[in-house]
């Protein structure tokens, strides 16, 4: 104890390098931490992607592409599943629930997604966490939209704000749907997901948009245009014209012609409804559906084909069976996926960087304890004398050595408290703009058992290299004994 | 008390020190000269039981060094023997007081002495400071780097009759004091040691010193390695 106490007294009156060697190794310290925590962050947000979803169905392709579509947002797979086959199998007795999704739109920049409510009920994230409202209210309306909250916040909306949908994933390019316009019903709390970046509608809206390859629906026979409609300051405007209502005379809709004429009278039923949901905007905007919307909401037509299906099962037992019963589907070629498990492959993908990093930041590590062994090396010379003086009053060998090895490995533990310190200041500080900026949220946890095994590593290292020294030092002390040469 | 019996050492197989007999007796003042180079310091080192000579061997207080491990010399060390340098005696990031009070560190035998003296450490450290003729009580706290060299080596002194050892060796003590400070200095040392009956070994070039001593000893004519050198 005398001999760690001696050495502590040494370095302080050594200070400069005392520093500097500290500062050496808290820096590298929490270079590595600070790599590690990000790793283990990433991997985590990575797998909180989706959660309580045992399967994901999609048409027959890589499970990679699936997963980054329907879970990412990445790319494209090809709506082809019937919907037909989506309320086939949610009759399965193992499926508990199945949420239909369908995409390929975007509004500047940001994914579009079409599913209907119960996706909401059903699909969560990190530890079974469901989506949550911010602002507003999740509404059954047709033509309502639900943002996640980065694009509410880039973009600036408020509840009630309209929204065109872009054909496509481009910015610029694509046909703008702006015969139908949505408002905005709901903004929801960051989830850290894709989500985040999406905007959410009903499945009916998405395909009122697309029908008759992207054409608009005309007006009803027997309907007036309503001057509502023409005075809208709207860019749906140009598309309103008889021109339009010509070209589309022969519209799918008209096969409906005869339900629809029937359904006249529901059309009030169906804003009875919409007025009861107590929301202003809400009930504003259903005084301004445009054609187009009047007449999607008459027709309420599902999609024929979507893009892929969330899928609960009654018991995780279930899954396997589930999963080469929906792989061996004969009407139709789909192909389903444990998330789980397509996250884990994916992740596969970022080993090999991962690997990378770890040997760089050992490296550097490295580095720190060498530049403890070159200073403590370059002090053992000035320090014979003081060695002499401590054999004259009784030392022995062993406490000089000891010394050396005490001096290392309080500078080194010093070194990784500070490096710890430093990382906590430095997650503490970057957790704010890393959510804001990039999405990313930087959950700060304890040190895990990883990095405690990492850093004893570390103060076990310096241990090993203060050998180099000590035992130069035992050497000088022996030979030189008690004589003070200088 | 001390008795050298056939002591052949050698650094690096050259012999230093070859000394078939020498005794000293205890509460004896000892007066070693000799040139540059004769083996002063080595002898000191075989003394303490830092060196071990390569045959022969030096018994002190009826102990054989050479029975004992090198641990036990070194604790042997600390509980009997107190050192005093030429010059840079003391460690600079230690204050005056932790300088005088570090043979306690590595022998308790010496500090239960110190603490029977006093009651305290640091009231010895300040008692046998203020017999060695420094009143400044504030003094014990300072770096020792803020000392005058004379006062440097009165703080080595006080830190070698600390706890009182058995022997004390000095290893030419005085050569950076003036002539003024050394008569006081040896004064101040001889007066502790018969205080304590403390057996003083005192190596010096300075011959003015010779006739405080009551024994006298000139290694170069007891040494046979440098009589045959000389031959
Ligand atoms: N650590 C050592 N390694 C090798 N040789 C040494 C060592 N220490 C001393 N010597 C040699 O031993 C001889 C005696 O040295 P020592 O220091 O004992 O002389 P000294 O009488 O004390 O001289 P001085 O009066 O100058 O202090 C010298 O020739 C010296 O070169
Ligand atoms: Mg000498």
């Amino acid at each position: 104890m005398a001999i760690l106490s001696l050495a502590f007294k040494s370095l302080l009156n050594r200070k400069l390098t005392f520093f500097i060697t500290l500062f050496s190794i808290a820096i590298s310290v929490t270079l590595l931490l600070g790599v590690q925590t990000l790793k283990t962050e990433t991997n985590s947000s990575f797998m909180k992607s989706i959660s309580g979803t045992d399967l994901i169905i999609g048409s027959r392709g890589a499970s990679s592409q699936l997963l980054l579509s329907s879970v990412f947002h990445i790319g494209n797979t090809p709506n082809t599943i019937k919907y037909s086959t989506y309320k086939k199998i949610s009759q399965s007795p193992a499926v508990e629930w199945a949420v239909p999704i369908s995409m390929g739109d975007s509004h500047k920049g940001y994914t579009v997604m079409a599913t209907d409510l119960t996706f909401y009920d059903y699909f969560s994230f990190a530890n079974k966490q469901h989506l949550s409202v911010e602002r507003g209210a999740i509404d059954d309306d047709m033509f309502a939209v639900v943002i996640g909250s980065e694009v509410a916040e880039k973009l600036n909306y408020k509840i009630g704000d309209q929204v065109i949908v872009t054909h496509g994933g481009g910015e610029i390019e694509g046909h703008h749907h702006d015969n139908i316009p949505f408002y905005i019903s709901a903004i929801l709390a960051p989830s850290f997901t894709a989500i985040d970046q999406t905007l959410i509608i009903s499945l009916e809206a998405m395909e009122a948009m697309h029908t008759d390859n992207h054409g608009h629906f005309g007006a009803l026979p027997g309907e007036q245009i309503l001057p509502s409609d023409n005075h809208q300051d709207h860019d749906a405007h140009q598309h309103h014209d008889e021109i339009a209502h010509e070209e589309h005379a022969d519209h799918d809709a008209h096969q409906h012609h005869d339900e629809v004429d029937h359904e006249k009278h529901a059309d009030h039923d169906a804003h009875q409804h919409h007025d009861e949901v107590a929301h202003e905007e809400h009930a504003e905007h259903s005084h301004q559906d445009t054609q187009d919307q009047r007449i999607a909401r008459l027709l309420k037509i599902k999609p024929e084909k979507i893009n892929a299906i969330f899928i609960g099962l009654t018991s995780p037992q279930a899954i396997l069976g589930m999963q080469s019963y929906v792989n061996n589907y004969q009407a139709e070629p789909l192909s389903a996926i444990i998330p789980a498990v397509a996250l884990q492959e994916l992740w596969q993908f970022f080993s090999l960087a991962e690997v990378a990093l770890n040997i760089v930041t050992a490296f550097v590590v490295l580095v720190g304890l060498l530049g403890m062994l070159s200073i403590i090396l370059m002090s053992l010379n000035e320090r014979r004398r003081e060695m002499a003086i401590l054999r004259s009053v009784g030392a022995r060998p062993s406490h000089i050595f000891g010394l050396i090895i005490g001096e290392a490995g309080f500078v080194c533990f010093a070194g990784i408290l500070l490096g710890v310190a430093l990382l906590y200041l430095l997650l503490f500080t970057l957790q704010a703009p890393l959510a804001s900026y990039y999405g990313f949220y930087l959950e700060i946890n304890m040190l895990t058992s990883n990095d405690l095994f990492i850093l004893a590593i570390i103060q076990l290292s310096a241990l090993i290299i203060a050998f180099i020294p000590g035992w130069l030092i035992y050497k000088y002390s022996l030979s030189d004994g008690m004589s003070i040469k200088f | 008390m001390i008795n050298i019996n056939n002591l052949r050492f050698a650094w690096q197989k050259e012999p230093i020190i070859s000394i078939d007999a020498l005794s000293i007796e205890q509460g004896q003042h000892l007066f070693i000269e000799g040139p540059s180079g004769s083996g002063k310091s080595t002898l000191l080192n075989l003394l303490g039981g830092v060196i071990t000579p390569q045959s022969g061997d030096v018994e002190i207080l009826g102990q054989s060094l050479n029975q004992m491990s090198s641990s036990q010399k070194d604790s042997f060390r600390a509980n009997h023997i107190g050192f005093i340098f030429q010059q840079f005696n003391l460690i600079p990031y230690l204050s005056v007081l932790e300088n005088i009070t570090l043979p306690c560190t590595f022998s308790p035998d010496r500090k239960q002495k110190a603490l029977s003296h006093s009651g305290s450490l640091q009231k010895e450290a300040i008692r046998l400071l203020s017999a060695l003729g420094i009143n400044d009580t504030k003094l014990i706290q300072r770096s020792v780097n803020e000392l005058s060299v004379g006062q440097q080596q009165r703080v080595a002194a006080a830190r070698a009759m600390l706890g009182s050892p058995d022997i004390i060796i000095a290893d030419e003590p005085t050569s950076a004091l003036d002539n003024d400070h050394r008569q006081a200095f040896i004064k101040i040392l001889f007066e502790e040691c018969e205080k304590e009956n403390i057996t003083l070994i005192f190596v010096s070039h300075d011959a003015t010193l010779k006739h405080h001593f009551s024994h006298h000893m000139n290694l170069q004519e007891l040494n046979q390695v440098s009589n045959k050198e000389a031959l």
